[in-house]
């Protein structure tokens, strides 16, 4: 399963770099056949401007999976050193980002992202600022609860006892303590920024037409329904990638799961 | 009641301090270019005075229960809310009860099959529900079961034909069962059942991955073993053994996932024309009705609340041991 995951991203991923080599036309170029069903000529057939519909899902991945990547790590950044400072300095800073982490979590997130969008303007950069600002909170949770317990571990307390300087029980003892789940909860966390990105897309506040964005496009087989082949193979892309994340992100979460790793043991 | 608050404060901030001008917004191009127009839209929904001034009437208004007035609809946001709150409850509630019984049946099966095919057919299952856009998932369905098969009617509450029942609780399947119209119960029931099982999809997955890791955490235990060999039979050792002390992260997730189906509806509801709260907040996000997104991010914040605090209550339900004075 892991393998499958693995091998699904990695064939997004070079899809990702190559498609303007692999794609057999250009993803905005209008053709004359339009609403032309899946054939030879176009194996995933050709929407409503006559564009083709695998070159442009094959182009989609240039935006869907770049843009995911860049607001996790955004939102890492933010969230892991709110949560990281939280976590450490406890006190007013942990009260602050804790309940401004409880607002966002009790407001769904696709509310809140529509909002903002709404009031920014439709584009995908703030489709891409309005996921970010949702999704700090998670980062922030995982790393202050970490960051609090191990800090409170023996371990901790025994290198200070021996006079070991703060920030070297931070890189030395937090840091590989935090990095495991981070790295789970970032993969699993890919996922659903695609999810969140492209459903903004499809109610028309992320990307706009004419880009081949996944979202968008389902949202043009949306208005065309006959023609099942504009929004279906889209839909698929998406279901696809995301798929593998989690089930990257599921093995990852045995891998590191420290009680899993116990079992393994047999300890 | 703190955290109340302080989604209002949020809400509102956040959506004023943004730069899109709700005059423009609402007024279309002709009346947005004209100075006087804007003013007297300005001053009636009182948008002329600095936003803390805003912010604390109100406050003020919703003390006395009063959200506002939508700047779309010109009418109050508790009225707008009233009406289309019950459509979407009809629908997430029947997503949530398919959702925690597929949801948790899988996850019992998959653990007590652990490594086996079962297991791994329910992990491709529930991880494919939980990475399966909900809009994209909508659309297949309305295609396969109306277009293709019409074994169901398309979007909406019920046939255009049909009218509503008698108002009681909103809730159509209900009322109708209550004025005793089986016709329209049917048809009600037929409309809901399709969004309904899109929306439960993501859920489902998400409950069967979480029941799947508790029950294999107390599966181990002795009291199951010395359950089993005092010869009960599976069933009992499954729901009043296993099932029982794996609940509290079970419940949890439940409470958490809420948000979930608030997010879906937004989208479900758009593809089914479903006529809620998730298609009322795209509408009033569109138009950057200020009062009507504010009234339900609010509305959406309290239920949230109030299904984890009930979350909180059922923990002691289960086990004593954490019950709250």
């Amino acid at each position: 399963m892991t393998i499958v995951g693995l091998v699904i991203a990695a064939f997004w991923f070079v899809i990702a770099v190559i498609a303007p080599l692999v794609a057999p036309h250009d993803p905005l170029a209008q053709g004359v056949t339009l609403y032309d069903p899946p054939s030879a000529a176009h194996i995933m057939g050709t929407d409503e401007l006559g564009r083709d519909v695998f070159s442009r899902v094959l182009w989609g991945a240039r935006i869907s999976i770049p843009l995911a990547m860049l607001l996790v790590a955004l939102a890492f950044t933010i969230g892991g050193t709110l949560g990281g400072l939280a976590g450490y300095l406890d006190g007013w800073v942990d009260e602050l980002v804790m309940r401004a982490a409880d607002f966002v979590f009790a407001v769904p997130t696709i509310l809140l992202a529509m909002a903002v969008v709404a009031a920014l303007g439709p584009s995908l950069f703030h489709a891409v600022l309005a996921v970010v600002l949702v999704s700090w909170p998670g980062h922030a949770r995982v790393v202050r609860g970490l960051v609090r317990t191990t800090m409170q571990s023996e371990y901790v307390a025994v290198g200070r006892l021996l006079g070991s300087p703060t920030h070297r029980a931070l890189i030395v003892d937090v840091l590989p303590n935090v990095a495991g789940p981070v790295i789970v909860l970032a993969a699993l966390e890919i996922g659903s920024a695609i999810l969140l990105l492209s459903g903004l897309s499809f109610l028309g506040l992320g990307a706009r037409p004419p880009t081949a964005e996944w979202g968008s496009m389902v949202s043009t087989g949306a208005q065309h329904f006959q023609a099942w082949w504009i929004g279906v193979f889209p839909g698929f892309a998406i279901v696809s990638v995301v798929l593998a994340f989690n089930l990257l992100g599921d093995s990852l979460r045995d891998v590191f799961d420290p009680k899993a790793i116990i079992k393994a043991r047999g300890a | 009641m703190f955290l109340c608050l302080g989604v209002s404060v949020m809400a509102f901030v956040l959506t004023h301090l943004v730069p899109g001008d709700p005059a423009v917004a609402n007024l279309g191009d002709r009346a947005s270019s004209d100075p006087i127009a804007v003013k007297l839209y300005r001053e009636h929904f009182g948008l002329d005075k600095p936003v803390p001034v805003q912010y604390v009437v109100y406050l003020g208004n919703l003390l006395h229960g009063d959200l506002g007035e939508s700047e779309q609809s010109r009418r109050a946001v508790r009225t707008d809310l009233a009406e289309y709150i019950p459509a979407t409850a009809e629908l997430a509630i029947t997503a949530m009860a398919l959702a925690i019984l597929l949801g948790i049946t899988l996850g019992v099966v998959a653990a007590i099959q652990r490594n086996r095919l079962a297991d791994q057919v329910i992990r491709v299952v529930s991880l494919g529900g939980m990475s399966t856009p909900q809009f994209w998932l909508a659309l297949v369905a309305l295609f396969v079961f109306f277009y293709k098969l019409s074994w169901v009617p398309g979007s909406g509450r019920l046939d255009a034909a049909v009218l509503p029942p008698p108002h009681l609780t909103g809730l159509f399947t209900i009322d109708a069962l209550a004025a005793g119209q089986l016709d329209v119960f049917v048809n009600s029931v037929q409309h809901l059942i399709l969004p309904a099982c899109v929306l439960a999809a993501i859920n489902m997955g998400l409950f069967a991955r979480f029941t799947r890791s508790a029950v294999l955490e107390v599966l181990e235990n002795d009291y199951v073993r010395t359950a089993r060999a005092k010869g009960l039979p599976e069933v009992t050792v499954v729901f009043r053994h296993i099932l029982r002390a794996a609940s509290p992260p079970i419940l949890t997730v439940v409470g958490l996932a809420f948000g979930n189906v608030m997010t879906g509806t937004v989208l479900v509801e758009n593809i089914f024309s479903w006529p809620g709260i998730g298609q009322y907040s795209y509408r009033s996000a569109t138009g950057l009705d200020l009062p009507a997104i504010v009234g339900v991010m609010l509305f959406v914040a309290i239920v949230y609340i109030l299904v984890n605090m009930v979350v909180d209550i059922l923990y002691g339900v289960v086990d004593p041991r954490i019950r709250v004075a």
